[in-house]
């Protein structure tokens, strides 16, 4: 969230545009993470739709071979792991915003953890697979999901690093006590930020539900 | 998130530290700096270690050994190739500088003309490098389609061969579709959003920057189709033939997301910088109708694509790790593609016409000193059109045996869109009315579009009528109506766009006298070149096909020297683009159209942070008419004002 | 649009709307009259003779709107264009809304449009689909279509001459021809379509491989060959003649040559070419594969078995795969 105002050379701004300028970029931050929302929605839509569209066309009778799972113990694995991480991402961000950073340090480093652990098992999975990916309907739908679920477990995990990252460069940038809680811009910016990617994880963690549900149970 | 006018703004005092302006972690030496040269470096390296790691991988499956064809290594070279370009130009850095927390940075800016060679974050540097690369993509399409009509002058004697030709189409197709979709929001949009909201930056100039750079990224995919063979589907890609279909295949699907990506950037960033910088005082509706346009095909760009996405990404797995998403024989379906592509594709459609009403909506009032008419209905039409364009596709759909029992519902959904389509109908013919019409050539192409875009709103219903359709479906009847909306419609909004507002972007006019040759041999052959097509299609011409029955030899020819006319038109336009810019310019004044709009009343040149002044926007756009209308915003001190000549007396 | 009038000033709307109805009957009565009856895909079935008549009817109110906003523009441009590109900053009429206006054209447009849509959704529903192809299971089928289905599978003959019962003819897409088969002629298989006059047929398009789509141009059908999928569409053959049929979805490089003659004969004529076709055919029709209404490679695609469409899976992919991955 810069600005691109050349030193030097641009206007000089008065206490009112640098005010009006600030809410811009904070109502940026709102608007644009949940038009981001909107737009990852269309993308896991598609996923669903095909699910759904394969499974009731049936083709062939090869909706779904007998038997065949995607390995279960792994789906639940990174079901769990990222659910974590968006409740740790949730609560990480409830608790900025009553004014414990720590805790929402603690919480964020442990969601990435869990983050980066939903990704190797998710990966991991694909080696465990018992069955060809174009032997069926499901198979199929499946590989794209699980495509789909490493952008999300990248994007998801790249984001609330980048919020920490920042939390701690935000102290070294503007020192004194707890600065991510300061009237700063820049404080006020990261904690939008750190909102959005909060309520990105949610919608995430119900997609996951979806998700693990159409794959794993039904 | 607007601060109105009226309201007083609360002022929060920031801390004693400056706000993070131009705080500048990338001091690098000069070799160091990313450009275009830098770009296609990384690029060629990105896709040679691409191409290696696919091998690496896959090639001892016995589906790569067999086949021969190793579609994981041509897919994985395309990807790690545009991902190298990416990284050359320097769109990674930020992103991966975000790691480690770096923030409020800013990449190192060069105030020369090699600016326009690199990852800028100035929206007016974005906009004229889209300029530029959206003619080179439509200057290749339309090469393509000379190739094509070429090839139809004679149904028995031909210039190409059956195979070269369906690749031509499909290329020309893919090519006109892709540029379509960014032909007004790229270049107009992206330069003039901010302009006329009265914003001095973008919300998200970086992501702006990637939509353009990853564009051209996927002009140069969708190009690699034909050194790998190209391929034979069109620009609708159907499935199984696309399963079928070789390495060229890999192109065509990765390309259209790439483009997805940039197309879904651009509209993200629109969309947002729109509903949060406009100045104080600009409530909605304040807001210039070409904004309004601009906004309603964000929201499609960005809601739209991610399903034109899914579509590539599962043809990409089916291509390489074999899956079965468009494999009916192995519980895939090939009616899934027609779903995705056509619920991406109908919006799409809208995608290309929206920002040409924008326009047209922009320029009437300009040229008949008059206010707009039914502006509100003129906005809703446009929401409207988004909205409903969602529900519409699958009229694309009739013949193919998918539900036919929703037939009526899509019959109506279809004729349902042409009555907010019609606003803009409306808006115009009442603009109009008792107008004083200055005919220059901006105006001249906005009235053609009314003209085009009425025979193409026409034919579209005949289409969506299912009886009328059996026999017009798939045929020269489709052809002719979508290029009379596409290029009668977007392009010849794009043309008055520019026209229009290159004086500003450029600060030199455009040859008014080359102009109007251009205007009228466009518009001529234009209509002379695709009306012909809605009479082919009645007698039963299938669209793609490189022959055709003997007896409609008359008009096919007709048609091909119209296009080949129509073709010249754009060399006289090129001719007028080289002559007024580069080699005799003319300085441009600073209103050289008397307009109101806030686009006009900046400094000329544009300063990089646009407004001295964040101006206040204190009355409705358009006030034209009215001898005493107060000014449509306070410019703060002045500046900008002062130096424009004309503006000032219809506004004094 | 706005309608205050300055005193001296001649009605502009009067004179635009007595333009406009008396060009656009002129032009709706010569359309109707001498180009109407000559519109494709003309009368050679009764979907053909319907969806003509759609067409002239669309065409009859496209005309008027056409014309309509062509009269406006061009008033506009001859009435109200200025002749030397003067800058006169201020311009004429203020109006920037009319209520009247506005809402009789919205009106205007929301009713022509809802009239379009349920002639058209009539015009579906009571030509049995128009021509169009309607899926594996129509929904709107003419009397005696069931029957004919069932015909068809079973491979009885259940047509004759003066029946009046619904003939079934299979259209078999495949790169780059069409092949057409009778089931209840013992299921020989064509490369020319040949139909009796005044009889209903049921088309039952289906493919080989990629999509087609067929289209008999003068009898109004078109369907898309879908492989794996049975598209029914009906039409009522009404005169004799040759057609055209092409295929109007891109199905591959030589798409542009898809495309061969029908004939529609005589009732007598067909039985006797049916009939004489399917003993001269009788030793190759046992080769073909049972008639079905789609056909499919087997799994491997290499033995080039076909299976019917049935009620189980053609092959076991347990078996074949077992529960592991394939040695790739």
């Amino acid at each position: 969230m810069t600005d691109m105002i050349e030193k030097g050379k641009g206007p000089t701004s008065t206490p009112e545009e640098r005010e009006f300028e600030l809410r811009a970029q904070i109502g940026s931050i709102w608007s644009g993470g949940r038009l981001f929302i909107g737009m990852y929605t269309f993308l896991l839509a598609s996923e669903v739709f095909s699910y759904f569209y394969l499974r009731s066309s049936n083709n062939g009778m090869l909706w779904r071979l007998p038997h065949q799972h995607a390995p279960i113990a792994y789906g639940w694995a990174v079901f769990i792991a990222m659910s974590l991480t968006a409740l740790l991402a949730m609560y990480g961000q409830r608790q900025l915003k009553k004014g414990s950073v720590v805790d929402f340090q603690v919480a964020g480093w442990t969601g990435v953890t869990t983050g980066l652990i939903a990704l190797i098992v998710q990966i991991w999975q694909l080696t465990k697979l018992s069955f060809f990916p174009g032997s069926s309907g499901y198979a199929s739908t499946y590989m794209g999901f699980v495509v789909m679920n490493i952008a999300s477990i990248v994007i998801g995990t790249y984001w609330l690093e980048t919020t920490l990252a920042r939390s701690l460069r935000l102290r070294k940038e503007l020192g004194g006590e707890n600065p991510e809680l300061s009237m700063d811009p820049m404080a006020q910016l990261f904690r939008a930020n750190v909102a959005s990617m909060a309520y990105f994880w949610g919608f995430l963690a119900i997609g996951g539900v979806l998700f693990t549900a159409m794959f794993y149970v039904m | 998130m607007t601060i109105s006018a009226e309201r007083p703004i609360e002022v929060v005092t920031p801390s004693a530290t400056p706000p993070a302006y131009g705080r500048s972690w990338t001091q690098r030496p000069g070799w160091m700096s990313q450009h275009l040269g830098t770009a296609i470096v990384a690029a060629i390296l990105g896709y040679a270690i691409g191409h290696w790691f696919g091998n690496y991988l896959a090639s001892g499956y016995s589906f790569v050994a067999n086949s021969g064809q190793n579609s994981i290594a041509d897919a994985l070279a395309l990807t790690f190739g545009v991902v190298g370009w990416l990284l050359g130009i320097g769109a990674l850095n930020y992103p991966l500088a975000k790691l480690i927390g770096r923030d409020g940075a800013k990449e190192e800016t060069v105030d020369n003309w090699t600016k326009y060679f690199r990852y800028s974050l100035d929206h007016k540097v974005v906009g004229l490098q889209y300029v530029v690369g959206v003619l080179l993509f439509m200057f290749t399409g339309g090469l393509l389609a000379m190739a094509i009509r070429t090839e139809l002058l004679n149904p028995t004697t031909h210039v190409f061969s059956a195979d070269t030709y369906i690749k031509i189409v499909s290329e020309h197709g893919t090519v006109m579709m892709m540029m379509a979709t960014s032909i007004i929001v790229g270049p107009l949009g992206n330069y003039l959003v901010p302009l006329m909201i009265g914003a001095r930056r973008m919300a998200f100039p970086r992501i702006e920057a990637l939509s353009f750079w990853i564009f051209v990224a996927g002009y140069m995919v969708i190009f690699s189709a034909l050194p790998y063979g190209g391929f034979p589907t069109g620009w609708t890609g159907y499935a199984p033939l696309q399963t079928q279909a070789g390495p060229g295949m890999i192109s065509y699907l990765l390309g259209f997301a790439v483009i997805g990506i940039g197309m879904m950037a651009a509209g993200f960033n629109i969309a947002v910088s729109i509903i949060n910088y406009r100045a104080p005082g600009m409530t909605w509706s304040r807001l210039p109708i070409f904004v309004w346009s601009i906004l309603a095909t964000a929201a499609l760009l960005t809601l739209a694509t991610p399903v034109l996405f899914a579509g590539g990404l599962f043809g990409v797995l089916d291509k390489t790790v074999q899956t079965a998403f468009y494999v009916t024989e192995h519980g895939g379906s090939s009616y899934l593609w027609q779903n995705l592509f056509w619920f991406f594709g109908h919006p799409e459609v809208y995608i290309m016409a929206l920002p040409g009403f924008g326009i047209v909506g922009e320029i009437l009032p300009v040229f008949t000193r008059k206010p707009l008419f039914a502006y509100k209905v003129a906005a809703a039409g446009m929401i409207g059109v988004a909205l409903l364009s969602f529900f519409v596709w699958q009229h694309h759909l009739f013949q193919s045996g998918i539900n036919p029992d929703m037939r009526p519902l899509f019959m109506l959904t279809t004729e349902l869109i042409s009555i907010p389509t019609g606003f803009i109908f409306l808006v115009g013919m009442g603009t109009l009315y008792k107008a004083k019409i200055r005919f220059e050539v901006p105006m001249l192409f906005a009235m053609a579009l009314f003209f085009n875009f009425l025979i193409g709103g026409v034919t579209g219903v005949f289409l969506s009528d299912v009886p009328v359709n059996v026999t017009v479906h798939g045929g020269f009847f489709v052809l002719s109506h979508f290029h009379y909306t596409i290029m009668g419609g977007l392009l010849f909004a794009f043309m008055a766009g520019l026209y229009y507002w290159l004086p500003k972007m450029t600060g030199r006019m455009m040859n008014s006298r080359i102009g109007k040759w251009h205007f009228w041999t466009m518009f001529i052959f234009f209509n002379l070149t695709f009306f012909p097509m809605f009479i082919i299609g009645l007698l039963g011409q299938p669209r793609r096909v490189y022959t055709y029955a003997p007896r409609l030899q008359g008009l096919n020819d007709f048609s091909s020297i119209s296009a080949f006319l129509l073709g010249v038109s754009f060399l006289i336009f090129f001719a007028n683009l080289m002559w007024s810019m580069w080699i005799s310019p003319v300085k441009a004044p600073a209103n050289p159209w008397d307009s109101l709009g806030l686009e006009w009343q900046t400094a000329n040149p544009v300063p990089s942070y646009n407004f001295e002044r964040i101006p206040v926007i204190m009355t409705d756009p358009y006030r034209y008419s009215e001898a005493d209308a107060p000014a449509f915003a306070d410019m703060g001190d002045g500046a900008g004002r002062s130096s424009s000549t004309t503006a000032g007396s219809s506004q004094a | 649009m706005a309608t205050e009038n300055a005193q001296n000033e001649p009605n502009h709307l009067r004179r635009m709307t007595t333009a406009w109805v008396i060009i656009s009957v002129i032009a709706d009565v010569l359309f109707w009259v001498f180009v109407g009856p000559h519109v494709p895909p003309g009368h050679m079935t009764e979907t053909a003779i319907n969806n003509q008549r759609t067409f002239n009817v669309l065409l009859v109110i496209a005309l008027p709107v056409l014309i309509g906003v062509w009269i406006y523009l061009g008033y506009a441009i001859v009435v109200w264009g200025s002749k030397r590109n003067s800058v006169d900053s201020i311009g004429g009429e203020s109006a920037r809304t009319n209520r009247k206006a506005q809402t009789s054209w919205i009106v205007v447009t929301s009713v022509v449009v809802l009239i379009l849509a349920g002639y058209g959704s009539y015009a579906v529903i009571a030509e049995h689909g128009s021509g169009g192809g309607e899926g594996p299971n129509p929904v709107w089928t003419p009397s005696g279509a069931a029957q004919a289905q069932t015909a068809a599978l079973a491979g009885t003959q259940n047509w004759s001459p003066g029946s009046k019962n619904v003939l079934p003819v299979q259209v078999i897409g495949q790169q780059w021809k069409f092949t057409y088969r009778y089931p209840t002629f013992g299921g020989f298989e064509t490369t020319q379509l040949i139909l009796p006059v005044n009889t209903e047929i049921a088309f039952n398009v289906t493919s080989l491989d990629v999509i087609h789509s067929f289209w008999a141009y003068q009898l109004s059908v078109k369907a898309d060959a879908n492989p794996q999928v049975n598209d029914v569409a009906y039409t009522e053959t009404k005169q004799m003649g040759n057609f055209v049929v092409r295929c109007s979805e891109l199905c591959g490089i030589w798409h542009g040559s898809m495309y061969n003659y029908g004939k529609v004969v005589s009732q007598s004529d067909f039985m006797n070419w049916a009939t004489t076709t399917e003993a001269a055919n009788a030793a190759n029709t046992k080769l073909l594969p049972p008639f079905a209404w789609t056909y499919v490679p087997d799994a491997n695609g290499a033995s080039g078995g076909y299976y019917p469409d049935g009620k189980q899976t053609p092959y076991s992919t347990v078996e074949l795969y077992g529960s592991k991955t394939p040695a790739s």
